[in-house]
């Protein structure tokens, strides 16, 4: 069945197990949930991502040890030049992935016994995420562009569904038909992107396709988009770029994001944080051989990843919805990420993406166990001293506000770290500059935020409505579970990737990822990094310890501001009134855009609606012309249709001697 | 004692035409059982004549091999392109007799009725393995003959013996349109045999043109007549409502396939040398069968007649495969015809299911509603319909996509361009079904004839039209595997 497999190769029943197993969960919890009620459906999705959980361990364990597996299963289409084949590509970029995606899916599904509880839509819930699980791993572990454009449409689908999954919700119906069309405008830079490849290199084959790259940029083959002239490598990267930067939510296209967030809160710990929007991230590191041949797609992803990180953490200074304030986080720690992928740290940028994935999911997680806890109330002016009442999700909350912040020793601080350090190191320019003065104010900002968040949730001074403190109480073990689970690996997973999986080693094929990442010797920033902390002659502690003094800083002007109840926040916000304002409302992005694209396009809809359909088609054509003509051909059939013989037999007649004096004429 | 002498060798290789001599006996034997067993007692007659077209697929495996292969002095021949035919033939038998289990259970003479239905798949698995014209006509005279019998069956029934007549009197013209293109053929070339005619006429001069043209259009206008290709398929919508419902599911099947087989033989063995002609021939034909059969198919009531008109449409489409002349059209007939099949049997099901006491369940209007009492059969009934307007992804969406990908490639955009515009005229009579089902109050009280046969016919025609749908490409292979045989 396998066309082609490496040396050392993985079982191949264990590695379609992988996907297989919870898309059989959610089919299994789709179709028969009705039948099944809530018991079994979570018994049997959460029971197949667990089990997926283990098995991608497994999987992780053995490519550590240098397995690897690259082949194709099935041939889906051939025809002509085309040739669809469903396959898999198992190396350490991937097996970090499938491990991260499968280990959090699992605390979710858990959390979502608890969180989700006589839910109408329960075993729908559990179908989707299950299945959103499946279309992740898709997206993963294909060892094509096929398979990565079909789990990243997948994802999106899911995401679509359960960000309205509560579809009676006006404002969750908005949110989820605005995160489908804003990536809907990714998706088409992202599928001209692949049609590029396909046009350029006859195959969607990564392995194949990587191995023409240089042979294209030899070429020194140029095409012209639009009338502007550019290598065809740095088009198709920035085209790829553009649906990265819809489904990663950055700057412009981070408007979706923020607004995800009527989704269930499990949703936003699982999709909207740890996995599907860092799969633009993935797939920059995935295409690393063909991003390190096109230094103006590099620039142009540091520059979107740095002002993404920049915006987005100044908007999350001010909000008060205590999952907004997470939402922008992310978006600002995917600018992060993106960074690093520009800088060529790839094995940076996977790095923070992992521990991300932890921290920023236990961050959603606790959130959600405390908005279970003030019954559905996410408003953090409306909360306080709620440690007294909650002291697992107190402390698991607070040990992922530390690894947000970036605090030594725990994960976010390791990898944070190296993408600021690898940004400096590099010297790209400009850019790079531009962007370590952006990642820098950042720490300060995220520090400031998180905290803000945290003291004003857990501390400052009671203001929880009465008619709630009745209910104030510590979540069942459903939900407190994976939070533990999830802490552990918020603090070890920086120590345990930095020192013990070598993730942040200078070249490559000594470090982790082998030969799974690209980097070229020009760009290779932590080499670099390296070269200049050896040199002695010159003092380091800015680059070494200055945004550890930062995050402590932001901690610090918090805990002032906001660890006890003072009048400082609003004496500020007075004094700096416009500043504030144009931070609350999110840089009028929202409002731009609506005056940009939302309604010209619906006025234009009107427009196409009223005159073009009802009036053109309706009125002028339907009721007159083409609809009048085929009733009036088809009543003109049936009355020929007369059921006499003779005149059956003068039609057969007819035609025979009509083709005959044609042919005869054209002889 | 006087040796036995044949006037000829014995013909070597003769067990491949095992599965014909397996028809031959068992329609026989058949017909005695019939005879001799009880009336309660005839459907065993039914399950013997199941056992035998199954037993008939599997001998046609059993003696194919990879290459072509030749039998009686080479007048037949067994190439992996008459193999998946003569499959296909015998799987649509399979279902039609699986169809009439209840049907025609209160008919006298049930045995005349199977053992005619195995004579007439013997014919039609002659004529796909006929490498000459006289065994061709053979083939098709025994498949022609036993359909009209079929056809007019109901004796009693006014409808019934009407359509048999009329089909009879149009396929009597029919064949002497058949045999007298033939004599102009046999005039110029002096031969029976394909590919001896093929080389004959492409090396022949342009004295014989004309009557080898002729020849040509008297040829292809009968077996127009055979598939329904318009303007020789008026008898088609007639000859549908009145056969029973079973043999409508069968003709409408099994005679396409063995017609569609002969002419693509025909068309690549014998007229090579004529290709632009013919080309232009079927285009008009072509155009002509997907404009009357879609847009007539919207004036029916009768969902029997309407699913004529529904055939007409659909070899309109299938000949685009004939027009783009390459082995990829080719395989897009196969493709089309084997999905075809899957569709068409479903439907039926469907239909027979929805005979009643009095009613016939044969009008659009009995559909109304029928999402509500039936989910389960409307949902079946919905994806067979989507599948028939060719929405992806159901198998009859790579039925169209792979004749139209052909004849695009061979550069007839404006033809790819008029069948995509019909068959978004024909989705509007297909889906309409659905509109009844779905969206409409019931009508009449629905009494379902529960029958395990029927019952299976559906699930199955419906999941292997969602299988090939979701995972076209193993049907494809098996499609183009058969064409080695052809080109």
């Amino acid at each position: 069945m396998v066309l082609e497999a490496t040396e050392m190769t993985l079982n191949t029943t264990e590695l379609l197990a992988i996907p297989l197993l919870p898309l059989l969960g959610a089919l299994t919890a789709g179709l028969f949930g009705w039948f099944l009620k809530e018991r079994l459906s979570h018994i049997i999705t959460s029971g197949s991502v667990i089990l997926a959980a283990i098995l991608s361990v497994h999987v992780f364990l053995q490519v550590l040890d240098g397995a690897e597996f690259y082949g194709n299963f099935w041939t889906w289409i051939a025809s002509g030049d085309l040739v669809v084949q469903i396959g898999m590509m198992i190396d350490p970029l991937t097996t970090i992935m499938m491990m991260t995606v499968t280990v959090v899916s699992a605390c979710v599904h858990i959390y979502t016994i608890g969180y989700m509880h006589g839910d109408p839509g329960y075993a729908r819930f559990f179908s989707y995420i299950s299945a959103f699980t499946f279309s992740m791993l898709v997206l993963v572990m294909g060892n094509s562009f096929f398979t990565l454009f079909f789990g990243w449409e997948a994802v999106g689908l899911f995401s679509y569904l359960l960000i309205g999954f509560w579809f009676k919700r006006d404002s969750a119906n908005k949110a989820a038909m605005k995160a489908f069309i804003v990536n809907r405008v990714g998706d088409f830079g992202f599928a001209i992107g692949i049609l590029a490849v396909w046009y350029y290199f006859g195959t969607v084959d990564y392995r194949e396709v990587f191995a023409q790259v240089q042979g294209l940029v030899a070429s020194g083959s140029t095409m012209s988009f639009l009338g502007w002239e550019m290598d065809t490598i740095t088009f198709i990267c920035l085209a790829l770029f553009v649906g990265a930067m819809g489904k990663s939510g950055q700057v412009p296209l981070h408007v979706w994001l923020p607004d995800s967030m009527e989704g269930p809160t499990p949703i936003s710990a699982l999709i909207h944080a740890a996995t599907m929007v860092t799969a633009g991230v993935f797939m920059v590191a995935r295409l690393s051989p063909m991003f390190e041949y096109s230094e103006v797609a590099l620039a142009a992803v540091v520059i979107v990843g740095a002002i993404t990180a920049f915006m987005c953490a100044t908007i999350g200074l001010v909000q008060n919805d205590i999952k907004r304030v997470i939402a922008y986080s992310t978006c600002s720690q995917l600018g992060y990420m993106f960074v690093a992928c520009g800088v060529s740290a790839y094995s940076a940028g996977i790095f923070h993406l992992m521990t991300h994935a932890y921290f920023k999911a236990l961050l959603f997680l606790a959130a959600g166990s405390v908005i279970h806890a003030v019954m559905s109330n996410q408003d953090i002016r409306k909360m306080g001293q709620l440690r007294k009442y909650m002291p697992i999700t107190y402390i698991t909350m607070l040990l992922a506000g530390l690894a947000l912040a970036g605090i030594p020793p725990f994960a976010g601080y390791y990898s944070k770290d190296l993408i600021i350090e690898a940004t400096y190191a590099r010297g790209m320019g400009w850019t790079s500059e531009i962007a370590y003065y952006a990642l820098m104010s950042g720490v300060f900002m995220t520090a400031f935020y998180t905290f803000r968040m945290f003291f004003l949730t857990f501390h400052n001074s009671d203001r929880v409505p009465a008619a709630t403190k009745s209910h104030l109480h510590e979540s069942p073990w459903v939900i407190t579970l994976p939070l533990v689970i999830l802490a552990v690996g918020a603090v070890v997973a920086g120590y345990w990737g930095y020192h013990y999986m070598n993730m942040a080693d200078e070249v490559i094929v000594d470090g982790y990822f082998r030969n799974s990442i690209f980097v070229m010797d020009a760009h290779n920033s932590i080499a670099m990094l390296e070269m200049l902390e050896e040199d002695h002659t010159q003092s380091h502690f800015w680059l070494e310890y200055g945004a550890f003094v930062l995050a402590v800083l932001g901690i610090l002007t918090a805990t002032l501001m906001y660890f006890k109840e003072t009048k400082v926040p609003a004496a500020i916000a007075k004094t700096f009134r416009p500043i504030h304002t144009f931070l609350y409302n999110k840089w009028y992005w929202d409002e731009l855009y609506d005056f940009l694209f939302v309604r010209p396009i619906q006025k234009l809809g009107q427009f196409f609606w009223q005159t073009g359909d009802l009036r053109l088609i309706d009125k002028g054509m339907i009721h007159g012309g083409i609809i009048g003509t085929v009733k009036n051909g088809a009543a003109m059939l049936k009355n020929i249709q007369s059921g006499m013989v003779y005149h059956y037999a003068y039609a057969m007649v007819i035609g025979v001697f009509g083709l005959l004096t044609y042919l005869m004429l054209n002889a | 004692m006087a040796e036995v002498v044949f006037p000829f060798p014995f013909p070597e290789n003769l067990e491949l035409i095992l599965p014909e001599i397996i028809l031959a006996v068992m329609g026989m034997v058949v017909l005695l059982m019939s005879v001799f067993l009880s009336v309660s007692r005839q459907n065993i007659v039914a399950g013997v004549s199941i056992a035998t077209v199954i037993a008939v697929g599997a001998s046609v495996l059993y003696v194919s091999g990879s290459d072509a292969s030749t039998t009686f002095y080479g007048y037949f021949v067994l190439d992996p392109f008459a193999v998946y035919a003569k499959l296909l033939i015998a799987i649509a038998t399979v279902f039609a007799m699986m169809l009439s289990l209840n049907y025609v259970k209160d008919e006298a003479n049930v045995g005349e009725y199977y053992t005619i239905m195995l004579f007439a798949s013997l014919g039609m698995m002659l004529m796909v393995s006929a490498t000459n014209f006289v065994t061709m006509y053979l083939g098709l005279e025994l498949m022609a003959l036993s359909v009209y019998v079929l056809v007019g069956y109901q004796r009693d029934v006014l409808r019934s013996t009407e359509a048999a007549l009329k089909y009879f009197i149009l396929g009597a013209l029919s064949s002497c349109m058949l045999l007298y293109g033939l004599t102009f053929l046999y005039g110029s070339t002096g031969s029976f045999i394909f590919t001896e005619m093929g080389d004959i006429i492409s090396n022949s001069g342009e004295d014989q043109r004309l009557a080898v043209l002729t020849g040509m259009l008297f040829v292809l206008a009968g077996l127009s007549f055979k598939v329904s290709v318009a303007p020789f398929h008026m008898w088609t919508p007639d000859a549908y409502e009145g056969a029973p419902t079973p043999i409508t599911a069968f003709m409408s099947v099994a005679p396409k396939v063995a017609g569609l087989v002969v002419f693509m033989r025909i068309l690549v063995d014998v007229f090579p040398g004529l290709q632009a002609e013919y080309t232009t021939i079927l285009m008009f034909l072509a155009v002509l069968s997907m404009a009357v059969g879609n847009i007539a198919a919207i004036a029916q009531r009768n969902i029997k007649r309407m699913l004529a008109y529904s055939t007409i449409g659909h070899i309109g489409f299938i000949l685009l495969g004939l027009i783009a002349g390459s082995n990829d059209g080719y395989a897009g007939i196969l493709i089309y015809m084997t999905i075809y099949l899957f569709m068409t049997m479903g439907v039926f099901a469907i239909i027979i299911m929805m005979r009643r006491d009095e009613i016939q369940g044969e009008l659009l209007d009995d559909f109304a509603g029928l999402s509500r009492v039936r989910p389960g059969y409307a949902l079946a009934m919905g994806l067979l319909m989507f599948s028939m307007a060719g929405i992806p992804f159901l198998g009859g969406f790579w039925a169209k996509y792979a004749v139209f990908i052909a004849v695009i490639e061979a550069d007839h955009i404006i033809l790819a361009t008029l069948g995509v515009l019909f068959s978004a005229i024909g989705a509007f009579y297909y889906i309409r079904i659905v509109k009844y089902m779905y969206f409409d109050e019931e009508r009449v009280s629905f009494n379902f004839a529960k029958s395990a046969p029927l019952q299976v016919i559906v699930v199955l025609t419906t999941l292997v039209i969602v299988a090939i749908g979701i995972y076209p490409e193993p049907v494809m292979a098996m499609c183009r595997l058969a064409l080695a045989g052809l080109v």
